[in-house]
Protein backbone atom coordinates (compact mmCIF):
# COMPACT_ATOMS: atom_id res chain seq x y z
CA UNK A 1 0.00 0.00 0.00
CA UNK A 2 3.34 2.04 0.79
CA UNK A 3 4.91 4.39 -2.23
CA UNK A 4 1.63 5.44 -4.10
CA UNK A 5 2.42 1.65 -6.32
CA UNK A 6 -0.96 1.44 -7.55
CA UNK A 7 -0.51 -1.85 -9.54
CA UNK A 8 0.24 -3.62 -6.27
CA UNK A 9 -2.06 -5.98 -5.69
CA UNK A 10 -3.45 -6.46 -2.12
CA UNK A 11 -6.54 -7.53 0.07
CA UNK A 12 -8.84 -5.25 1.81
CA UNK A 13 -11.40 -6.25 4.29
CA UNK A 14 -14.56 -4.61 4.55
CA UNK A 15 -17.25 -4.79 7.20
CA UNK A 16 -18.38 -6.12 9.09
CA UNK A 17 -18.67 -3.02 10.80
CA UNK A 18 -18.40 -0.04 8.74
CA UNK A 19 -18.85 3.21 8.49
CA UNK A 20 -20.92 3.23 4.54
CA UNK A 21 -22.30 -0.28 5.51
CA UNK A 22 -26.00 0.09 6.77
CA UNK A 23 -25.90 -3.30 8.01
CA UNK A 24 -23.71 -5.91 9.14
CA UNK A 25 -21.41 -7.56 6.48
CA UNK A 26 -18.25 -8.49 5.18
CA UNK A 27 -16.39 -7.97 2.05
CA UNK A 28 -13.08 -9.67 1.57
CA UNK A 29 -11.28 -8.03 -1.41
CA UNK A 30 -8.86 -8.03 -3.55
CA UNK A 31 -7.75 -4.84 -5.00
CA UNK A 32 -5.01 -3.73 -7.50
CA UNK A 33 -4.84 0.11 -6.96
CA UNK A 34 -8.32 1.53 -6.86
CA UNK A 35 -9.67 -1.20 -8.71
CA UNK A 36 -11.31 -4.24 -7.25
CA UNK A 37 -10.33 -7.63 -8.71
CA UNK A 38 -12.05 -10.10 -6.39
CA UNK A 39 -15.15 -10.09 -4.50
CA UNK A 40 -15.73 -12.61 -1.42
CA UNK A 41 -18.96 -12.36 0.69
CA UNK A 42 -18.89 -13.30 4.34
CA UNK A 43 -22.72 -13.20 6.54
CA UNK A 44 -23.67 -14.55 9.49
CA UNK A 45 -23.05 -11.66 11.58
CA UNK A 46 -26.96 -11.34 12.70
CA UNK A 47 -28.40 -14.48 12.74
CA UNK A 48 -31.16 -14.58 15.28
CA UNK A 49 -32.30 -18.13 15.19
CA UNK A 50 -35.73 -17.12 14.17
CA UNK A 51 -36.77 -20.31 12.37
CA UNK A 52 -36.05 -21.97 14.66
CA UNK A 53 -37.51 -19.70 17.32
CA UNK A 54 -40.73 -20.04 15.24
CA UNK A 55 -40.78 -23.45 15.95
CA UNK A 56 -41.79 -22.56 19.60
CA UNK A 57 -44.57 -20.74 18.99
CA UNK A 58 -48.22 -20.87 18.14
CA UNK A 59 -49.00 -19.53 14.54
CA UNK A 60 -50.79 -16.74 16.39
CA UNK A 61 -47.44 -15.73 17.87
CA UNK A 62 -45.77 -16.05 14.81
CA UNK A 63 -47.52 -13.34 13.18
CA UNK A 64 -45.38 -10.98 15.34
CA UNK A 65 -42.63 -12.81 14.97
CA UNK A 66 -42.15 -12.95 11.33
CA UNK A 67 -43.39 -8.58 11.29
CA UNK A 68 -40.36 -8.50 13.79
CA UNK A 69 -37.63 -10.44 11.01
CA UNK A 70 -36.77 -7.23 9.59
CA UNK A 71 -37.98 -3.25 9.97
CA UNK A 72 -38.52 -2.07 6.30
CA UNK A 73 -40.35 -5.15 4.88
CA UNK A 74 -42.09 -5.85 8.28
CA UNK A 75 -45.94 -6.10 6.36
CA UNK A 76 -44.21 -8.28 4.05
CA UNK A 77 -43.09 -11.12 6.12
CA UNK A 78 -46.57 -11.56 8.08
CA UNK A 79 -48.69 -10.92 5.05
CA UNK A 80 -46.45 -13.88 3.42
CA UNK A 81 -47.01 -16.14 6.59
CA UNK A 82 -50.35 -15.52 6.57
CA UNK A 83 -51.06 -16.07 3.01
CA UNK A 84 -49.37 -19.73 3.37
CA UNK A 85 -51.52 -20.45 6.41
CA UNK A 86 -54.53 -19.42 4.80
CA UNK A 87 -53.50 -21.48 1.71
CA UNK A 88 -52.85 -24.58 4.25
CA UNK A 89 -56.47 -23.82 5.64
CA UNK A 90 -58.22 -23.48 2.18
CA UNK A 91 -59.47 -19.94 3.40
CA UNK A 92 -60.66 -17.44 1.37
CA UNK A 93 -60.10 -13.91 2.42
CA UNK A 94 -62.46 -11.73 2.28
CA UNK A 95 -62.39 -8.56 -0.95
CA UNK A 96 -62.42 -5.87 1.57
CA UNK A 97 -59.14 -7.65 3.64
CA UNK A 98 -57.16 -8.75 0.46
CA UNK A 99 -57.49 -4.59 -0.74
CA UNK A 100 -57.08 -3.37 2.81
CA UNK A 101 -53.64 -6.05 2.53
CA UNK A 102 -52.19 -4.29 -0.49
CA UNK A 103 -52.76 -1.03 0.72
CA UNK A 104 -50.72 -1.59 3.35
CA UNK A 105 -48.13 -3.35 1.78
CA UNK A 106 -47.99 -0.14 -0.58
CA UNK A 107 -47.42 2.03 1.87
CA UNK A 108 -44.51 0.03 3.36
CA UNK A 109 -43.17 -0.15 -0.26
CA UNK A 110 -42.90 3.76 -0.77
CA UNK A 111 -41.25 4.08 2.71
CA UNK A 112 -38.77 1.67 1.65
CA UNK A 113 -37.99 2.51 -1.56
CA UNK A 114 -37.72 6.40 -0.27
CA UNK A 115 -35.30 4.89 2.15
CA UNK A 116 -32.96 3.50 -0.22
CA UNK A 117 -32.62 6.32 -2.38
CA UNK A 118 -32.23 8.48 0.62
CA UNK A 119 -29.34 6.25 1.31
CA UNK A 120 -27.66 6.84 -2.43
CA UNK A 121 -27.44 10.13 -1.74
CA UNK A 122 -25.70 9.85 1.73
CA UNK A 123 -23.34 7.34 0.54
CA UNK A 124 -21.88 9.70 -2.27
CA UNK A 125 -22.23 12.55 0.40
CA UNK A 126 -24.86 14.35 -0.62
CA UNK A 127 -26.13 14.80 2.71
CA UNK A 128 -28.61 17.47 2.44
CA UNK A 129 -30.26 15.56 -0.73
CA UNK A 130 -30.26 12.85 1.81
CA UNK A 131 -31.97 14.86 4.91
CA UNK A 132 -34.81 15.95 2.18
CA UNK A 133 -35.27 12.88 1.09
CA UNK A 134 -36.08 11.13 4.36
CA UNK A 135 -37.87 14.16 5.24
CA UNK A 136 -40.75 13.47 2.85
CA UNK A 137 -40.16 9.32 3.83
CA UNK A 138 -41.09 11.35 7.17
CA UNK A 139 -45.12 11.71 5.67
CA UNK A 140 -45.24 8.10 4.93
CA UNK A 141 -44.36 7.48 8.72
CA UNK A 142 -46.59 9.75 10.09
CA UNK A 143 -49.41 7.99 7.96
CA UNK A 144 -48.45 4.64 9.13
CA UNK A 145 -48.54 5.72 12.89
CA UNK A 146 -51.71 7.74 12.25
CA UNK A 147 -53.37 4.59 10.00
CA UNK A 148 -51.81 1.50 11.89
CA UNK A 149 -50.46 2.61 15.41
CA UNK A 150 -46.70 2.38 14.53
CA UNK A 151 -43.56 4.14 12.19
CA UNK A 152 -42.59 0.48 11.38
CA UNK A 153 -44.71 -2.39 12.50
CA UNK A 154 -47.83 -1.82 11.03
CA UNK A 155 -49.68 -5.19 12.82
CA UNK A 156 -51.94 -4.95 9.68
CA UNK A 157 -52.45 -9.19 9.06
CA UNK A 158 -54.02 -11.56 10.92
CA UNK A 159 -54.62 -15.29 9.83
CA UNK A 160 -57.54 -14.63 7.66
CA UNK A 161 -57.79 -11.10 7.07
CA UNK A 162 -56.56 -7.91 8.32
CA UNK A 163 -56.59 -6.32 11.62
CA UNK A 164 -57.38 -2.39 10.61
CA UNK A 165 -59.98 -0.98 8.79
CA UNK A 166 -60.36 2.71 7.14
CA UNK A 167 -63.15 4.82 8.21
CA UNK A 168 -63.44 8.56 6.14
CA UNK A 169 -61.44 10.21 8.25
CA UNK A 170 -58.00 8.15 7.93
CA UNK A 171 -58.87 7.62 4.39
CA UNK A 172 -59.30 11.57 3.78
CA UNK A 173 -55.89 11.84 5.95
CA UNK A 174 -53.69 9.03 3.80
CA UNK A 175 -54.66 10.41 0.44
CA UNK A 176 -54.04 13.95 1.33
CA UNK A 177 -50.42 12.66 2.45
CA UNK A 178 -50.37 10.58 -0.65
CA UNK A 179 -50.74 14.11 -2.83
CA UNK A 180 -48.09 15.67 -0.82
CA UNK A 181 -45.80 12.21 -1.00
CA UNK A 182 -46.38 12.46 -4.79
CA UNK A 183 -45.35 16.00 -5.15
CA UNK A 184 -42.09 15.70 -3.47
CA UNK A 185 -40.76 12.82 -5.58
CA UNK A 186 -41.87 14.26 -8.72
CA UNK A 187 -38.86 16.69 -7.32
CA UNK A 188 -36.67 14.01 -5.80
CA UNK A 189 -37.52 11.97 -9.80
CA UNK A 190 -36.28 14.88 -11.41
CA UNK A 191 -33.02 15.47 -9.00
CA UNK A 192 -32.17 11.73 -9.48
CA UNK A 193 -32.62 11.58 -13.55
CA UNK A 194 -30.81 14.97 -13.71
CA UNK A 195 -28.54 16.04 -11.19
CA UNK A 196 -25.06 15.85 -12.63
CA UNK A 197 -22.85 14.81 -9.44
CA UNK A 198 -25.44 11.72 -8.68
CA UNK A 199 -25.26 10.66 -12.25
CA UNK A 200 -21.59 10.65 -12.45
CA UNK A 201 -21.25 8.70 -9.32
CA UNK A 202 -24.04 6.22 -10.44
CA UNK A 203 -24.23 5.58 -14.09
CA UNK A 204 -22.22 2.88 -15.71
CA UNK A 205 -21.27 1.84 -11.83
CA UNK A 206 -22.06 -1.74 -10.47
CA UNK A 207 -23.48 -2.71 -13.35
CA UNK A 208 -25.26 -6.23 -13.92
CA UNK A 209 -26.43 -7.18 -17.58
CA UNK A 210 -30.42 -8.66 -18.32
CA UNK A 211 -28.06 -12.20 -19.24
CA UNK A 212 -25.94 -11.93 -15.94
CA UNK A 213 -29.42 -11.00 -14.06
CA UNK A 214 -30.98 -14.10 -15.32
CA UNK A 215 -27.94 -16.66 -14.82
CA UNK A 216 -27.85 -15.50 -10.99
CA UNK A 217 -31.58 -15.15 -11.02
CA UNK A 218 -32.03 -11.84 -9.15
CA UNK A 219 -35.35 -10.95 -8.07
CA UNK A 220 -37.15 -7.16 -6.96
CA UNK A 221 -35.78 -4.08 -7.93
CA UNK A 222 -32.55 -5.15 -8.99
CA UNK A 223 -33.82 -7.82 -11.64
CA UNK A 224 -36.10 -5.06 -13.34
CA UNK A 225 -33.16 -2.57 -13.20
CA UNK A 226 -31.12 -5.21 -15.20
CA UNK A 227 -34.34 -5.32 -18.30
CA UNK A 228 -36.17 -8.49 -16.42
CA UNK A 229 -39.84 -7.83 -16.46
CA UNK A 230 -39.59 -9.68 -13.08
CA UNK A 231 -42.72 -8.69 -10.34
CA UNK A 232 -44.60 -11.45 -8.53
CA UNK A 233 -47.49 -8.76 -8.69
CA UNK A 234 -47.52 -8.82 -12.29
CA UNK A 235 -46.40 -12.57 -13.20
CA UNK A 236 -48.15 -14.53 -10.40
CA UNK A 237 -50.86 -12.31 -8.75
CA UNK A 238 -51.72 -12.86 -5.17
CA UNK A 239 -54.34 -12.03 -2.53
CA UNK A 240 -55.86 -8.52 -3.63
CA UNK A 241 -53.17 -7.84 -6.43
CA UNK A 242 -55.04 -10.49 -8.52
CA UNK A 243 -58.40 -7.72 -8.51
CA UNK A 244 -55.66 -4.80 -9.33
CA UNK A 245 -53.21 -5.74 -11.66
CA UNK A 246 -49.98 -4.02 -11.56
CA UNK A 247 -47.88 -3.63 -14.49
CA UNK A 248 -43.78 -4.24 -13.94
CA UNK A 249 -40.97 -0.82 -13.99
CA UNK A 250 -38.44 -1.92 -15.86
CA UNK A 251 -35.20 0.11 -16.21
CA UNK A 252 -32.72 -1.30 -19.02
CA UNK A 253 -29.09 -0.09 -17.89
CA UNK A 254 -28.55 -2.02 -14.84
CA UNK A 255 -26.22 -0.16 -13.18
CA UNK A 256 -26.73 2.16 -9.89
CA UNK A 257 -28.46 4.93 -11.35
CA UNK A 258 -30.84 2.48 -12.99
CA UNK A 259 -31.74 0.19 -10.14
CA UNK A 260 -32.62 3.78 -8.13
CA UNK A 261 -34.93 5.12 -10.76
CA UNK A 262 -36.75 2.03 -10.64
CA UNK A 263 -37.39 2.49 -6.92
CA UNK A 264 -38.75 6.12 -7.98
CA UNK A 265 -40.95 5.22 -10.49
CA UNK A 266 -42.32 2.54 -8.04
CA UNK A 267 -43.36 4.75 -5.76
CA UNK A 268 -45.76 6.06 -8.13
CA UNK A 269 -47.47 2.86 -9.36
CA UNK A 270 -47.58 2.31 -5.65
CA UNK A 271 -49.42 5.70 -4.76
CA UNK A 272 -51.90 4.61 -7.47
CA UNK A 273 -52.33 1.79 -6.78
CA UNK A 274 -53.72 2.73 -3.25
CA UNK A 275 -55.42 5.46 -4.54
CA UNK A 276 -57.45 2.26 -6.60
CA UNK A 277 -57.40 0.49 -3.75
CA UNK A 278 -59.30 3.08 -2.01
CA UNK A 279 -61.76 4.14 -4.60
CA UNK A 280 -62.68 0.44 -5.01
CA UNK A 281 -62.39 -0.96 -2.00
CA UNK A 282 -65.38 -3.49 -1.10
CA UNK A 283 -67.38 -3.62 1.27
CA UNK A 284 -68.01 -6.81 3.57
CA UNK A 285 -65.98 -8.45 6.76
CA UNK A 286 -62.44 -8.15 7.30
CA UNK A 287 -61.84 -11.00 8.67
CA UNK A 288 -62.82 -14.79 8.48
CA UNK A 289 -63.59 -17.49 11.28
CA UNK A 290 -60.01 -19.31 11.70
CA UNK A 291 -61.26 -22.87 11.14
CA UNK A 292 -58.84 -25.71 12.09
CA UNK A 293 -55.42 -25.62 11.09
CA UNK A 294 -54.90 -29.28 9.62
CA UNK A 295 -51.77 -31.08 9.67
CA UNK A 296 -49.96 -30.42 5.81
CA UNK A 297 -47.36 -28.03 3.59
CA UNK A 298 -48.09 -24.62 2.29
CA UNK A 299 -46.25 -22.35 0.15
CA UNK A 300 -46.64 -18.61 -0.62
CA UNK A 301 -44.58 -15.86 -2.10
CA UNK A 302 -45.30 -12.02 -2.25
CA UNK A 303 -43.16 -9.03 -3.87
CA UNK A 304 -41.73 -7.77 -0.96
CA UNK A 305 -40.03 -4.18 -1.67
CA UNK A 306 -36.54 -6.11 -2.43
CA UNK A 307 -38.81 -8.85 -4.44
CA UNK A 308 -39.59 -12.22 -4.76
CA UNK A 309 -39.84 -13.72 -0.76
CA UNK A 310 -41.04 -17.19 -0.01
CA UNK A 311 -42.82 -18.69 3.11
CA UNK A 312 -42.68 -22.55 3.31
CA UNK A 313 -44.35 -23.64 6.36
CA UNK A 314 -45.35 -27.32 7.64
CA UNK A 315 -47.96 -28.02 10.02
CA UNK A 316 -48.67 -31.56 12.38
CA UNK A 317 -52.12 -30.71 13.25
CA UNK A 318 -51.21 -28.40 16.36
CA UNK A 319 -51.23 -24.97 16.79
CA UNK A 320 -47.63 -24.91 16.52
CA UNK A 321 -45.44 -24.92 12.75
CA UNK A 322 -43.13 -27.74 12.23
CA UNK A 323 -41.22 -26.05 10.36
CA UNK A 324 -41.49 -22.40 9.36
CA UNK A 325 -38.93 -21.01 6.17
CA UNK A 326 -38.68 -18.11 4.15
CA UNK A 327 -36.31 -17.22 1.16
CA UNK A 328 -35.92 -13.59 1.15
CA UNK A 329 -34.89 -11.46 -1.93
CA UNK A 330 -31.55 -10.40 -0.56
CA UNK A 331 -30.47 -14.21 -0.31
CA UNK A 332 -30.70 -13.96 -4.51
CA UNK A 333 -29.70 -10.59 -4.86
CA UNK A 334 -26.23 -10.54 -2.82
CA UNK A 335 -24.97 -13.35 -5.20
CA UNK A 336 -24.90 -10.67 -7.68
CA UNK A 337 -22.95 -8.01 -5.59
CA UNK A 338 -19.83 -10.07 -6.91
CA UNK A 339 -20.55 -9.39 -10.87
CA UNK A 340 -21.75 -5.85 -10.14
CA UNK A 341 -18.31 -5.09 -8.27
CA UNK A 342 -16.07 -6.49 -10.84
CA UNK A 343 -13.57 -4.40 -11.78
CA UNK A 344 -14.99 -1.42 -9.86
CA UNK A 345 -13.61 1.38 -7.72
CA UNK A 346 -13.18 1.24 -3.98
CA UNK A 347 -15.71 3.75 -3.51
CA UNK A 348 -17.64 2.72 -5.27
CA UNK A 349 -17.88 -0.58 -2.91
CA UNK A 350 -20.79 0.72 -0.47
CA UNK A 351 -23.02 2.39 -3.44
CA UNK A 352 -23.08 -0.88 -5.48
CA UNK A 353 -24.27 -2.41 -2.16
CA UNK A 354 -26.87 -0.05 -1.28
CA UNK A 355 -28.09 -0.48 -4.67
CA UNK A 356 -29.43 -3.92 -4.32
CA UNK A 357 -30.98 -2.60 -1.10
CA UNK A 358 -29.26 -5.56 0.61
CA UNK A 359 -31.68 -6.62 3.96
CA UNK A 360 -29.03 -8.78 6.03
CA UNK A 361 -31.27 -9.00 9.43
CA UNK A 362 -33.58 -10.69 6.58
CA UNK A 363 -31.60 -13.12 5.13
CA UNK A 364 -29.79 -14.49 8.19
CA UNK A 365 -33.36 -13.55 10.78
CA UNK B 1 -28.30 21.38 -8.90
CA UNK B 2 -30.59 23.82 -9.37
CA UNK B 3 -33.80 22.14 -8.46
CA UNK B 4 -32.03 21.23 -5.11
CA UNK B 5 -30.97 24.59 -4.72
CA UNK B 6 -34.96 25.73 -4.43
CA UNK B 7 -35.64 22.92 -2.03
CA UNK B 8 -33.19 24.26 -0.06
CA UNK B 9 -34.56 27.47 0.00
CA UNK B 10 -38.01 26.69 0.55
CA UNK B 11 -36.65 24.73 3.33
CA UNK B 12 -35.04 27.44 4.81
CA UNK B 13 -37.84 29.53 5.16
CA UNK B 14 -40.35 26.32 6.52
CA UNK B 15 -38.50 26.13 9.22
CA UNK B 16 -37.35 23.09 11.78
CA UNK B 17 -39.61 19.98 10.84
CA UNK B 18 -38.97 18.22 14.05
CA UNK B 19 -40.95 18.34 17.05
CA UNK B 20 -40.13 20.30 20.10
CA UNK B 21 -40.39 17.23 22.64
CA UNK B 22 -39.92 17.56 25.76
CA UNK B 23 -40.80 20.82 25.84
CA UNK B 24 -43.71 20.59 24.17
CA UNK B 25 -46.03 17.68 23.60
CA UNK B 26 -45.55 15.19 20.96
CA UNK B 27 -48.42 14.31 18.62
CA UNK B 28 -50.07 10.93 19.46
CA UNK B 29 -52.73 9.48 16.90
CA UNK B 30 -55.71 7.86 17.88
CA UNK B 31 -54.65 5.25 16.52
CA UNK B 32 -51.46 4.92 18.22
CA UNK B 33 -50.54 1.11 19.75
CA UNK B 34 -49.24 2.48 23.27
CA UNK B 35 -49.51 0.44 26.53
CA UNK B 36 -52.00 -2.24 26.90
CA UNK B 37 -54.69 -1.85 29.48
CA UNK B 38 -57.17 -4.23 31.17
CA UNK B 39 -60.45 -3.37 32.34
CA UNK B 40 -61.45 -6.02 34.90
CA UNK B 41 -65.29 -5.29 34.28
CA UNK B 42 -65.08 -7.24 31.15
CA UNK B 43 -62.81 -10.07 31.43
CA UNK B 44 -64.00 -13.52 31.47
CA UNK B 45 -60.40 -15.27 31.97
CA UNK B 46 -61.04 -17.37 28.60
CA UNK B 47 -57.16 -16.79 28.50
CA UNK B 48 -57.29 -16.34 24.38
CA UNK B 49 -54.85 -12.75 25.30
CA UNK B 50 -52.13 -14.99 27.02
CA UNK B 51 -52.51 -17.80 24.01
CA UNK B 52 -51.54 -15.17 21.40
CA UNK B 53 -49.94 -13.18 23.22
CA UNK B 54 -46.11 -13.03 21.27
CA UNK B 55 -44.06 -12.02 24.28
CA UNK B 56 -45.27 -13.93 27.34
CA UNK B 57 -46.35 -10.70 28.52
CA UNK B 58 -49.63 -11.86 30.06
CA UNK B 59 -50.16 -14.19 33.27
CA UNK B 60 -53.48 -15.61 34.59
CA UNK B 61 -53.66 -17.45 37.46
CA UNK B 62 -56.95 -18.78 39.81
CA UNK B 63 -56.41 -18.11 43.71
CA UNK B 64 -55.89 -21.44 45.48
CA UNK B 65 -59.00 -20.49 47.79
CA UNK B 66 -61.26 -20.33 44.53
CA UNK B 67 -61.73 -16.54 45.42
CA UNK B 68 -61.08 -15.35 41.39
CA UNK B 69 -58.40 -14.91 39.75
CA UNK B 70 -54.59 -12.83 39.65
CA UNK B 71 -54.41 -10.65 35.89
CA UNK B 72 -51.14 -9.21 35.66
CA UNK B 73 -49.81 -7.46 32.64
CA UNK B 74 -45.55 -6.31 32.33
CA UNK B 75 -45.35 -3.80 29.79
CA UNK B 76 -41.55 -4.36 29.87
CA UNK B 77 -42.25 -7.96 28.06
CA UNK B 78 -45.17 -6.76 25.74
CA UNK B 79 -44.03 -6.25 22.32
CA UNK B 80 -47.07 -3.82 21.42
CA UNK B 81 -48.33 -5.86 18.26
CA UNK B 82 -52.12 -5.59 19.50
CA UNK B 83 -52.88 -9.66 18.80
CA UNK B 84 -54.90 -9.82 22.65
CA UNK B 85 -56.73 -6.63 21.60
CA UNK B 86 -57.78 -8.28 18.63
CA UNK B 87 -58.50 -11.54 19.71
CA UNK B 88 -60.39 -10.51 22.89
CA UNK B 89 -63.71 -11.10 22.42
CA UNK B 90 -65.52 -8.70 25.08
CA UNK B 91 -63.27 -5.80 24.36
CA UNK B 92 -61.20 -5.56 27.98
CA UNK B 93 -58.02 -5.12 26.60
CA UNK B 94 -57.02 -1.94 24.92
CA UNK B 95 -53.92 -0.20 23.18
CA UNK B 96 -53.50 3.39 24.77
CA UNK B 97 -51.84 6.42 23.41
CA UNK B 98 -49.67 6.07 26.20
CA UNK B 99 -46.45 5.31 24.78
CA UNK B 100 -44.12 6.36 28.12
CA UNK B 101 -42.49 3.68 29.01
CA UNK B 102 -38.74 4.97 30.37
CA UNK B 103 -38.91 3.86 34.09
CA UNK B 104 -35.96 3.64 36.57
CA UNK B 105 -34.64 0.06 37.19
CA UNK B 106 -35.86 0.23 40.50
CA UNK B 107 -39.19 0.20 39.38
CA UNK B 108 -39.07 -2.88 36.70
CA UNK B 109 -40.69 -5.17 38.87
CA UNK B 110 -43.60 -2.99 39.46
CA UNK B 111 -44.03 -2.00 35.66
CA UNK B 112 -47.03 -4.10 35.52
CA UNK B 113 -51.01 -3.98 35.25
CA UNK B 114 -52.21 -6.07 38.65
CA UNK B 115 -55.93 -6.86 38.50
CA UNK B 116 -57.67 -9.04 41.04
CA UNK B 117 -61.00 -10.35 38.92
CA UNK B 118 -63.41 -11.93 41.69
CA UNK B 119 -65.67 -15.13 41.28
CA UNK B 120 -68.96 -14.55 42.02
CA UNK B 121 -71.11 -18.08 43.55
CA UNK B 122 -73.60 -19.71 41.60
CA UNK B 123 -77.00 -18.25 43.03
CA UNK B 124 -78.33 -22.06 42.75
CA UNK B 125 -75.06 -25.01 43.81
CA UNK B 126 -72.48 -21.47 45.10
CA UNK B 127 -69.62 -23.07 42.71
CA UNK B 128 -67.45 -20.32 42.01
CA UNK B 129 -68.31 -18.60 38.41
CA UNK B 130 -66.89 -15.62 36.56
CA UNK B 131 -70.24 -13.68 35.13
CA UNK B 132 -70.00 -12.50 31.21
CA UNK B 133 -70.35 -9.05 31.20
CA UNK B 134 -74.12 -7.99 30.46
CA UNK B 135 -72.86 -6.87 26.38
CA UNK B 136 -71.75 -10.09 25.64
CA UNK B 137 -74.71 -11.91 27.53
CA UNK B 138 -77.27 -9.70 25.16
CA UNK B 139 -75.71 -10.43 22.19
CA UNK B 140 -75.70 -14.53 23.18
CA UNK B 141 -79.40 -14.10 24.11
CA UNK B 142 -80.64 -11.92 21.78
CA UNK B 143 -83.28 -14.02 20.10
CA UNK B 144 -84.39 -15.68 23.52
CA UNK B 145 -87.21 -14.56 26.08
CA UNK B 146 -85.18 -15.68 29.10
CA UNK B 147 -83.88 -13.82 32.10
CA UNK B 148 -80.47 -13.52 30.75
CA UNK B 149 -79.09 -11.81 33.96
CA UNK B 150 -80.40 -14.59 36.33
CA UNK B 151 -78.70 -17.18 33.91
CA UNK B 152 -75.55 -15.66 34.26
CA UNK B 153 -75.32 -15.96 38.12
CA UNK B 154 -75.86 -19.35 37.57
CA UNK B 155 -73.13 -22.48 36.91
CA UNK B 156 -73.21 -23.54 33.66
CA UNK B 157 -75.22 -26.93 35.25
CA UNK B 158 -77.33 -24.85 37.10
CA UNK B 159 -78.03 -23.12 34.69
CA UNK B 160 -78.95 -26.36 32.57
CA UNK B 161 -81.42 -27.48 35.61
CA UNK B 162 -82.97 -23.58 35.31
CA UNK B 163 -83.50 -23.85 31.36
CA UNK B 164 -84.85 -27.58 31.73
CA UNK B 165 -87.39 -26.14 34.24
CA UNK B 166 -88.38 -23.59 32.15
CA UNK B 167 -88.71 -25.70 29.63
CA UNK B 168 -91.01 -28.01 31.83
CA UNK B 169 -93.18 -25.58 32.89
CA UNK B 170 -93.35 -23.88 29.69
CA UNK B 171 -94.65 -26.86 28.49
CA UNK B 172 -97.51 -27.55 31.51
CA UNK B 173 -98.62 -24.11 30.87
CA UNK B 174 -99.31 -24.93 27.20
CA UNK B 175 -101.07 -28.10 28.16
CA UNK B 176 -103.41 -26.70 30.70
CA UNK B 177 -103.62 -23.85 28.13
CA UNK B 178 -105.55 -25.80 25.25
Amino acid sequence: MSGGATAKTYTLPVGPVHVALEEPMYFRLDVEGEIVRGVELGAGHVHRGMEALALRRTLFQNIVLTERVCSLCSNSHPYTYCMAVENLAGMTVPERAQVLRVIAEEIKRISSHLFNVAVLAHIIGFKSLFMHVMEVREIMQDIKETVYGNRMDLAANCIGGVRYDLDEELTGYLLHGLDSVRGQVEGVHKIYSSDRMLLRRSRGVGVLGAADARELGVVGPVARGSGLELDVRHNAPYGGYALLGVEPVVERDGDVHSRAMVRLREIFVSIELIRRCVRELPGGPTTVLLPEIPAGEALARSEAPRGELVYFLRTDGTDVPNRLKWRVPSYMNWEALGRMMRDCRVSDIALIVNSIDPCISCTER
Amino acid sequence: MLDFLKILAGNVFKGPSTDGFPFTQAHTPRRFRGKVHLNPALCVGCTICRHVCAGGAIHIAERPDGSGYDYTLWHNTCALCGLCQHYCPTGALSTSGDWHNAHPQSEKYQWCERHFVPFLSCDGCGAPLRPLPPALTGRIYADNHVDAARLMRLCPRCRQIETAMHAREASHEAQSGS
